[in-house]
């Protein structure tokens, strides 16, 4: 086995042996999963809050109760929908063709139930059952002033529940003023729902005062365009543009993500452990036996090789969980998202930025590193080192936004830039050409950096240069 | 006898310090070399120049009958001054590990991590992390482990460092198996017992200039003899043979008798301190001739404030 590889396979083998690595396997899954699945459970779990509304006059308290319905029907379309189309898209149409032709929203989701339960039983069993996010009920006074009791928490309604706000709807000089009565003071949706039916209620009014029909009143103010966003390259077609087409997009951000976050890990990693063998006074040892540029490749990949271990376990564990859930979202848009990764492009656009990037920033940390005396030096060295990481980031948004912008296009050239440009630039369309110019560009940048590093690692472990005899201070620990 | 290692205008600088100047010398094969010096002299920088950690800044090294290169470094064992294994590792793997870069195969050079230890007492802690060994544990694996590849040239920086007595006399026989085995070995020290036991040829350096090579003998020849004598009374020795050429100076009383030492100088032995003393009437009660050390060799070539232990 060449020095490299022992080099690597030490290196992996000490990482792997520690506590900490298991730790980061199991819980970053753990960790990921609560991060998704805890606001969508909490937000099941919460009933929903009870509002009530006093109203001077019967046309503002309907209208906004009408809204109150309005949203909770269009909540439940929505969570139905976006069920029906991931679950069971072959019936997704027909299930919400049921929704819309019931009378109310109950029987809107009973109607979608019940197309899913004849024609796709499988995927009852998590068919949504959407619960409101506000339930209006009766005032339990009939006076704001008195129903301060109920609103602080002192006193509770007739049936138990607290009231969680009151909406006191009066009528100023003729026009409507919301007075939103509640302990939650930074939660203010409910005022804005009214806020939203009571402008919509005073349009309809001053329609009508105009002597416009209320109907038609009704429609005017029911007018809204309808939105279609197309491609217009020819491979393309004709047809709008939908998750299939946006789905490399998200990928390639998805992809862009995952190796910002793999290099920023290994980063601190790299850095402790060059730092842990100038402690251990072995590299004169070592050095004997190996040159600073095989060490500093045998480190790089040793260090890719628990990554590595890290992510297939992750996508594993992932690819299960996805597959387990595609056997019922066939064609669905978890299909569309699997299949937008492995798009030729994004998978070279991928490799290139992925490796070359890899291997240039954890050559840096490693040259970094052996600068460093000590832990607590490396850790002043990684403030900056997160800047230079996140400049990459700050560029990501625009070249989402504009993938052939000017400014992208030129940053794309810079070695720092690329591998996460070149991955978000992909799915829009590169000439296979500019691919391949910034995969030879990596190449020779990584080429170069990585004999950089090595003469500075050699600088840094054998000939004592420090970060601190740099700046002329004397270093300590 | 052929050279193993032969260093010829070898010059270190950092920055505007030299550490190295103009050092030459020689290793024949087989032979244990010490290399001497005071903290400062120039020793590790001269033996990481010469395993090609460190780049000379001038000179030439010819290592085992070439350039230094990996393929000439595969032979060669070095034990560094600073010394330290990877914590986590237990005693047989950071032996093997290191017998491994060097290019031994992975079942030999476990095979032979095995034996190394099990030779040196250190058989039941084979399995252990260097973390949890003794620090002079920990030492012993390491010079094992510049060992463990079988290497043609050994080099040492201050192996006896660090070392209660009993090891530093098990290391003194490591050496000379190594030696015994056809090994040439070269080692740095500041302890001059160690050299004087153990060394064929020797190298002094001071302000990394070379201040003497050659054998152990030659430089003690090199060194003034003296010897040790004790009069009754209140005898005046010095003043007695002053006239007769001899640098004598009082050392102190000892058990009622004044103690003296006197410098063999200028081609005058013992046997004529003896002669003069008698002539002169001294009331002996001791007379002691002392063989030079190598210390009072060193003394005598590079003066007392650059030996080793100076102002320590």
């Amino acid at each position: 086995m060449s020095q490299i590889l022992l080099v690597a396979r030490r290196d992996y083998l000490a990482y792997v042996g520690a506590w900490g690595f298991w730790l980061s396997l199991i819980t970053a899954p753990l960790i990921i999963a609560i991060l998704m699945f805890a606001p969508i459970l909490l937000a099941r779990a919460e009933p929903p809050r009870v509002l009530t509304v006093l109203a001077e006059r019967v046309e503002d308290s309907g209208a906004v109760t009408r809204a109150f319905d309005t949203m909770a029907y269009d909540d439940a379309r929505r969570e139905v929908n976006a069920y029906v189309q991931a679950a069971t898209p072959a019936i997704a149409n027909e299930a919400m063709a049921a929704f819309d032709g019931a009378p109310n929203r109950a029987a809107a989701i009973q109607a979608a139930r019940h197309i899913v339960s004849m024609r796709a039983p499988r995927a009852l069993a998590a068919f949504p059952n959407p619960s409101p996010r506000y339930l209006l009920v009766d005032p339990p006074v009939t006076d704001i002033e008195a129903m301060r009791p109920y609103l602080d928490g002192r006193q509770g309604l007739a049936d138990g529940r607290t009231l969680y706000g009151a909406l006191n709807l009066r009528r100023v000089d003729g026009a409507p003023r919301i007075e939103y009565w509640s302990v939650n003071l930074s939660h203010d949706e409910p005022s804005n729902i009214a806020r939203r039916a009571l402008r919509l209620e005073m349009q309809r009014e001053a329609l009508t005062a105009q002597g416009v029909d209320p109907r038609e009143a009704e429609r005017l103010q029911a007018l809204d365009p309808s939105v279609a966003q197309l491609d217009p390259r020819p491979s393309a077609g004709t047809g709008e543009v939908t998750l299939r087409q946006r789905a490399p997009s998200f990928a390639a951000l998805a992809l862009a993500f995952v190796l910002w976050s793999v290099v920023f890990s290994v980063a601190n990693m790299l850095l402790t452990g060059v730092i842990e063998e100038k402690s251990n006074k072995i590299l004169d040892t070592l050095l004997t036996s190996v040159t600073p540029l095989q060490m500093l490749i045998g480190k790089l990949l040793g260090v890719a090789g628990v990554s590595a271990t890290l992510f297939l376990f992750w996508g594993a564990l992932g690819g299960t969980l996805l597959s387990m859930a595609a056997t019922s979202m066939a064609d669905s848009f978890v299909g569309q998202i699997a299949a937008a990764f492995i798009e030729p492009r994004l998978i070279a656009a991928f490799a290139i930025g992925f490796v070359a990037g890899y291997l240039m920033y954890g050559a840096i940390f490693l040259a970094l590193g052996s600068l460093c005396e000590s832990i607590q030096e490396a850790q002043t060295l990684l403030g900056p080192v997160a800047l230079v990481l996140a400049m990459p980031m700050m560029l990501i948004t625009p070249a989402l936004d504009n993938p052939n912008a000017p400014i992208i296009e030129m940053a794309s050239w810079v070695p720092i830039f690329t591998p996460f440009l070149l991955l978000i630039r992909a799915p829009a369309g590169l000439p296979w050409s500019e691919i391949a110019g910034m995969g030879a560009l990596m190449f020779g940048a990584v080429i170069v950096i990585l004999l950089l590093a090595s003469q500075i690692f050699r600088a840094g472990v054998v000939n004592q240069l420090s970060v601190s005899s740099l700046f002329g201070r004397k270093a300590k620990g | 006898m052929n050279a193993a290692l032969e260093a010829e205008g070898l010059v270190k600088r950092y920055g505007a310090r030299t550490a190295v100047q103009d050092l030459s010398f020689s290793v024949p094969q087989g032979a244990i070399y010490g290399v001497l010096g005071p903290n400062g002299a120039g020793k590790s920088s001269t033996l990481r120049m010469l395993v090609g950690v460190l780049r000379p800044t001038a000179g030439k090294i010819t290592l085992l009958g070439g350039p230094i290169s990996r393929q000439t470094l595969q032979h060669v064992g070095y034990l560094p001054e600073e010394r330290g294994l990877y914590r986590s590792m237990t005693a047989r793997g950071a032996i093997a590990y290191l017998a491994r870069l060097k290019g031994t195969p992975a079942s030999v050079a476990y095979k032979r991590a095995d034996a190394l230890l099990e030779a040196h007492g250190l058989g039941k802690m084979r399995h252990k992390k260097i973390k949890t060994l003794s620090k002079g544990m920990a030492q012993k694996v390491q010079v094992l482990a510049s060992i463990a590849h079988e290497p043609d040239f050994i080099i040492f920086d201050e192996p006896f460092s660090g070392l209660d007595p009993v090891n530093q006399r098990v290391l003194e026989d490591t050496i000379r198996a190594q030696a015994a085995a056809g090994r040439t070995i070269l080692f740095s020290t500041h302890v001059m017992e160690h050299a004087e036991r153990l060394c064929d040829r020797i190298l002094l350096i001071a302000h990394g200039q070379k201040a003497f090579e050659g054998t152990v003998s030659e430089a003690l020849a090199l060194a003034p003899s003296v010897a040790m004598l004790e009069t009754d009374g209140e005898f005046d020795l010095a003043a007695a043979l002053a006239p007769r050429g001899f640098n004598i100076e009082f050392d102190g009383v000892e058990h009622g008798n004044k103690r003296w030492r006197a410098r063999l100088e200028n081609g005058k032995g013992s046997r004529q301190l003896l002669a003069a003393c008698v002539e002169a009437g001294a009331p002996l009660s001791l007379f002691e001739p002392a063989r030079a050390s190598l210390h009072e060799a060193f003394v005598s070539l590079v003066g007392d404030k650059a030996m080793p232990g100076a102002g320590e």
